[in-house]
């Protein structure tokens, strides 16, 4: 009897032999991962400084040794991170926390809305005494599954609009570069800045011929420009929804103002004023802008751009670079609502470990370890708690930045993003339709007015697929 | 006639008792994993994704898109000016390299290195050079007496940066395809032409192309359904701007499924390519047989 026959008599028993194993081996695996220790999953955004993270890691290394747990912790940058929650919540193969930088508004507001995040209610009832006003509503979010609304995320650091200047360039364009002395009413605020590229390239060709007086991003690849778009868009007092949630861009008086703020965009880039590639640039792209210097101005909805100047280079942050608030509204002079982005932390409805989720947040959110974890971010983030936001970091009259945002968060109205009055606005954003609205008043030569139109119209196309 | 019948039912079991006994059955056992393998990875995703297609309502929703229409018209144009242009030179420059000589040889290693080159810090260069305020393409404009020109910030220009990276990337590979097909023409006929006297272009003409037609097509479709999947080169390059007005479909379908979460409507942005795509792989097996 050869190899061969002995194979062939035997094959049967082989292949089921092999089949049983693939079946009990996976139990058998389960059996002895069950022995062991919980283990958390957390997918966390990666901190601009290495100090966010190292803060990070510690907190988690913490709570794991004081509940006996392994927390899972890994850190990615949020082009990335973002993408991946979006596959795991599709996929149902889920961390059991998970916090990005562009989750309130490309992932809460959805997957709330699909039924497929975990409702927290519990944790955000133990921490509403601590909580800003405006950042505490953006949790509330609406569940099309079970129709109701609910908390669904849990808000804990935001960021607003404000804009950064060289003083130097200012003053060698001929004017005062003390924030004081910045005129913040609407029409002498931009036309400063023109002046100061005006200035600049009559005096030295050579040197600023290719500096600009503001940096605004105006891309369809940009989340800053519908930020600054819906900011600017509330200085000409316009309103895209109600607060129920209802399109009302198309109202008489709401859509001259969407018309007025893509006149706004559209003419300071026609006029020169703007850099011609401000059409393409990303969110970092305004950020490098400024800081080779070939802007002289940028509006930036956090303070991260003298933040990045304070770790290498002290006089840029302290002597050079200043920060200031918007202009007053072009409409009656006064002051209108910051729009505030706040960044939650989401529980995956197919998290395993929930219970232990919701421990390590109420852990992580403890005033101490919270107030470690946000200065580290040095002013980029502003707390969304009340007694985090008390610390003396946030307070420092020699900073010249931070204080600028703390007022703004704690003394100026706030006011939470469309997404917190209808999830479906959450489309709107990632298509970035004001990206798209200026594009198609510069590069195709649309007027203004029919550009809105589009706009408006392609918003209430997107509200009725959201039924 | 009994016996005979007999024989031939026995003669008919043992053969199946062969065929579906021993040897087949183990060599079905040792392709189970690649078969396992493939119908996890391939099978399955593919009628999972036929099964969301078929979703009628997805496809008014993302021809509703104001920018879907133009996003086809520019997977057209790319794929289209890219690939043929592309193939085209590397038709012509193979009969450079198809040379014998020294200095072919050393040209050529450095005519492959785009093709060694990451893609990535590849396509941030062509940006960096192809930048309005400080791009070195416009500075030697303007140090010439030109205007500089805002070239990813207006569509034509942008989708054009994008093809000739794309050229520029993979002309160098497909080229050294049409090197080793020129070689394996004998050399023979040329020398028959000689003797007639034909000229270079006659010799192109009625040896070359058509010794190398078959190649030169199924070259041509496979670039094709490579250059349709491609995602790097425009997400990095323009990443849709100015004003997602140079998105393919392999841009915006991930834009529908891994921002928007809408992994539905990613499904139908790829289907209403599938029909082109299947017409290229039906003509390239049928070409291949």
């Amino acid at each position: 009897m050869g190899k061969k026959s002995f194979l062939r008599r035997r094959i049967h028993w082989i292949l089921v032999l092999c089949l049983a194993l693939a079946f009990i081996g996976p139990s058998l695996a389960g059996l002895a991962a069950a022995a062991e220790k919980a283990k958390l999953t957390v997918w966390w955004n990666k901190g601009y400084y290495k100090e966010e993270d190292e803060g990070m890691k510690k907190l988690a290394t913490e709570f794991g040794q004081y509940n006996n747990v392994e927390v899972d912790i890994t850190f990615t940058i949020q082009d990335d991170l973002s993408p991946k929650i979006i596959s795991a919540l599709i996929a149902r193969r889920v961390p059991d926390v998970a916090f990005c930088f562009f989750t309130d508004w490309q992932i809460a507001p959805k997957f709330a809305w699909d039924g497929k995040l975990a409702d927290v209610t519990d944790v955000i009832n133990d921490l509403k005494p601590r909580y800003l006003e405006s950042h505490l509503k953006t949790g509330w979010l609406y569940n099309n599954a079970e129709k109701k609304w609910s908390y669904y995320s849990i808000p804990i650091e935001a960021q607003a609009l404000g804009s950064h200047y060289w003083k130097d360039l200012v003053q060698e364009a001929g004017f005062d570069p003390d924030p004081k002395k910045i005129p913040m009413k609407w029409n002498e605020y931009w036309a400063f800045w023109k002046k100061v590229q005006d200035n600049l390239r009559k005096k030295d060709p050579a040197k600023y011929g290719k500096v600009f007086g503001i940096g605004m991003t105006s891309s369809s690849r940009a989340t800053d420009t519908f930020y600054n778009f819906e900011q600017y868009l509330l200085a000409f007092h316009g309103e895209i929804l109600s607060p129920e949630g209802k399109v009302v861009a198309a109202e008489p008086k709401n859509r001259d103002a969407v018309v007025k703020t893509l006149a706004f965009f559209t003419s300071i880039y026609s006029e020169g004023y703007v850099p011609s590639d401000a059409l393409t640039w990303t969110d970092a792209d305004n950020n490098v802008n400024f800081s080779n210097k070939t802007v002289v101005m940028t509006p930036n909805p956090s303070i991260s751009i003298p933040g990045a100047h304070f770790f290498t280079n002290k006089d840029n942050y302290y002597n050079k670079i200043g920060s200031i608030l918007q202009p007053a509204s072009p409409v009656d002079g006064k002051g209108y609502p910051y729009l505030v982005s706040v960044k939650p932390i989401i529980i995956p409805k197919d998290a395993k470990e929930q219970v232990l989720a919701k421990k390590f947040i109420r852990y992580i959110l403890g005033t101490k370890n919270f107030t470690a974890y946000v200065t580290a971010s040095n002013g980029r983030w502003f707390p969304s708690f009340k007694d985090v936001a008390a610390d003396p970091f946030f307070h420092n009259p020699k900073d010249p930045h931070v204080p600028v945002a703390t007022d703004q968060h704690l003394n100026k109205p706030t006011r939470p993003f469309y997404y917190s009055y209808h999830p479906a606005y959450s489309q709107v954003y990632t298509e970035n339709v004001w990206g798209k609205a200026i594009s198609r008043v510069v590069t195709e030569k649309w007027t203004n007015e029919k550009a809105a139109d589009e706009a408006i119209g392609r918003i209430q196309t997107i509200f009725t697929g959201w039924k | 006639m009994a016996q005979n019948i007999q024989a031939t039912v026995i003669s008919v079991v043992s053969h199946r008792r062969e065929r579906w006994g021993g040897k087949t059955i183990l060599g079905l056992a040792f392709c189970s994993p690649l078969i396992l393998v493939f119908l996890v990875l391939v099978i399955t995703p593919m009628l999972y994704e036929i099964y969301l297609g078929l979703d009628r309502t997805i496809y008014p929703a993302i021809f509703s898109d104001p920018i879907f229409i133009q996003t086809l018209w520019n997977t057209v144009i790319f794929v289209g000016v890219a690939v043929n242009v592309k193939m085209f030179l590397a038709l012509v420059v193979s009969a450079l390299f198809a040379a014998d000589h020294w200095a072919v040889r050393i040209l050529s290693g450095i005519f492959l290195l785009p093709w060694a080159i990451p893609s990535l810090p590849g396509i941030l260069a062509f940006r960096w050079m192809l930048n309005g305020q400080w791009g070195i393409v416009n500075k030697i404009l303007n140090d010439i007496g030109f205007a500089g020109y805002p070239w990813l910030v207006r569509r034509p220009t942008a989708l054009a940066a994008a093809i000739v990276y794309h050229i520029w990337k993979y002309l160098p590979f497909w080229t050294l395809m049409f090197v080793a097909g020129r070689r394996s023409i004998p050399k023979d006929l040329y020398e028959a032409s000689d003797i007639d006297g034909a000229q270079p272009l006659q010799k192109f003409r009625f040896i070359t192309f058509p010794m190398l037609r078959n190649l030169y097509l199924i070259c041509s479709l496979l670039s094709m359904v490579f250059t349709l999947g491609d995602f790097v080169i425009i997400k990095i390059m323009t990443g849709g701007a100015p004003g997602d007005s140079t998105h393919v479909l392999a841009t915006l379908a991930y834009r529908y499924t891994f921002q928007m979460g809408k992994l539905d409507w990613g499904v139908g942005t790829f289907i209403t390519a599938l029909p082109v795509t299947l017409l290229f792989i039906f003509i390239l097996i049928r070409w291949v047989k």
